[in-house]
């Protein structure tokens, strides 16, 4: 039977554990709020943002917008070498949130391998750049401090570059990784596409294009321009969107931490009982033994 | 007079929904006017004034630095990246309203001409509420 000592030892540990976690949860809870508000807010302007690139990319694939060869739109049948970008948390103690990222760019990472396409890895996000610097996985580029504290001016320094690259034609495509927020248990994959703009899902249909036009003598300069918003945007969302996805996933895990916590406290202090009841039994039978053998 | 549906949205949320008389909109290629039923286009905006007349008649005055604008026979999406309506139920908030905008304009980096006409544009819609 374990000493009573080092049992009251361990359930002051445990509880202590169980005090932080519980606070972490608090604090997640509250950012989490905030974090949340500010996705909803962005989420309709991403959507139709979205929409807008998809529709001009059902247009210029329907050749109902004459001459216009843009790289940003083409597809590229045989890329050689392909961005990938990931947001990962600064921070762990949020279940799985990171590893999941992570398993996604790997396999994303293997996928390319695989055709022999070259692959430039570039990271968002503490966890995520330490994961990949310790398994010897070349970065090409890595930024901290920007996932917890998502910074519109940081966001466009960073991905501009990759959009350069894309329209010199150093690189062939761009994905963003990202988990994200779904609601408040659940967080979301996304392994996004972003450019070349995707334009497959498009039927190229009569009726719906027939009426539209883009309106600029310069029709480069305004889809360069536009895409590159939408780039920048769309790493901004995922920035903010991963935000709120990590408080909701800490939450979580530091709900279940506490939880188990005082499941634990609950099981020593059974045994802390049994413990001490033991102690007792045998100090009454040593005195009655005693008192026996004096008669 | 028809009305159209014009949708002004911004990162940080909805910043007008609803139905307008018309709305004159700062083009790259100079400002243009949208009434009901206009013909399908798509262009980018440039740092300028959204005018929105409203069905009552009275004009809203909402200051963008960048946007696209979409426009087809039912309704008007306006997509910006940083606005400030110029509006406000008493002096205070209009002044609040038009400190704000002043921020903006000076955020905008570019050192556009066009920025200063902008400016004075803005004062003088804060002056037609106030």
């Amino acid at each position: 039977m374990a000493n009573l000592k080092d049992i009251q030892r361990q359930i002051k540990s445990v509880s202590n554990t169980q005090k932080t976690t519980r606070a972490m949860k608090l604090v997640s809870t509250a950012k989490l709020r905030r974090a949340e508000e500010l996705a909803k807010r962005s989420r309709l302007y991403a959507a139709k943002m979205n929409q807008v690139i998809a529709e001009i990319a059902g247009r210029i694939k329907c050749n109902k917008v004459g001459g216009i060869d843009n790289r940003f739109f083409e597809k590229i049948t045989n890329p050689k070498t392909v961005d990938i970008v990931f947001v990962t948390a600064d921070k762990g103690l949020c279940g799985g949130f990171n590893i999941q990222t992570i398993k996604a760019v790997k396999k994303l990472i293997a996928e390319y391998e695989e055709k022999k396409v070259k692959v430039r890895l570039r990271g968002i996000g503490k966890k995520g750049v330490e994961y990949f610097k310790y398994n010897k996985v070349e970065l090409s580029d890595s930024v901290i401090n920007l996932s917890s504290k998502p910074d519109k001016k940081r966001s466009d320094e960073f991905i501009i570059s990759s959009i350069e690259d894309f329209s010199d034609g150093k690189i062939d495509g761009l994905h963003i990784v990202y988990n994200g927020y779904k609601n408040i248990i659940t967080q979301e994959l996304h392994v996004n596409h972003v450019l070349p703009v995707d334009s497959d899902q498009f039927e190229c249909n009569e009726t719906n294009y027939s009426l539209l036009e883009i309106e600029a003598q310069d029709e480069e300069h305004m889809l360069t321009s536009l895409v590159n918003k939408y780039v920048e945007y769309n790493m901004y969302y995922s920035l903010i969107d991963s935000v709120a996805a990590e408080h909701s996933s800490r939450m979580q895990a530091m709900d279940a931490a506490t939880n188990n916590a005082k499941e634990m406290v609950k099981t020593l202090k059974v045994e802390f009982n049994k413990a001490r009841q033991a102690a007792i039994t045998t100090e009454l039978i040593e005195i009655i033994s005693g008192v026996e053998s004096m008669k | 007079m028809d009305k159209l549906k014009l949708e002004i949205l911004t990162p940080n949320g909805v910043i007008y929904n609803g139905y307008a008389l018309s709305v004159v909109l700062p083009g790259e290629e100079g400002e243009f006017g949208v009434l009901a039923h206009h013909a399908s286009l798509t262009t980018l905006l440039e740092a300028g004034v959204i005018d929105i007349e409203k069905e009552d008649k009275s004009i809203e005055s909402i200051l963008i630095n960048w946007g696209v604008v979409q426009v087809d026979e039912e309704k008007v999406i306006v997509l910006v990246e940083g606005a400030v309506a110029i509006r406000g139920d008493n002096e205070g908030s209009i002044a609040l309203a038009l400190e704000d905008a002043k921020k903006l304009i000076s955020d905008i980096a570019d050192s556009n001409p066009a920025i200063a006409s902008v400016a004075a544009k803005l004062e003088s819609a804060a002056q037609r509420l106030l």
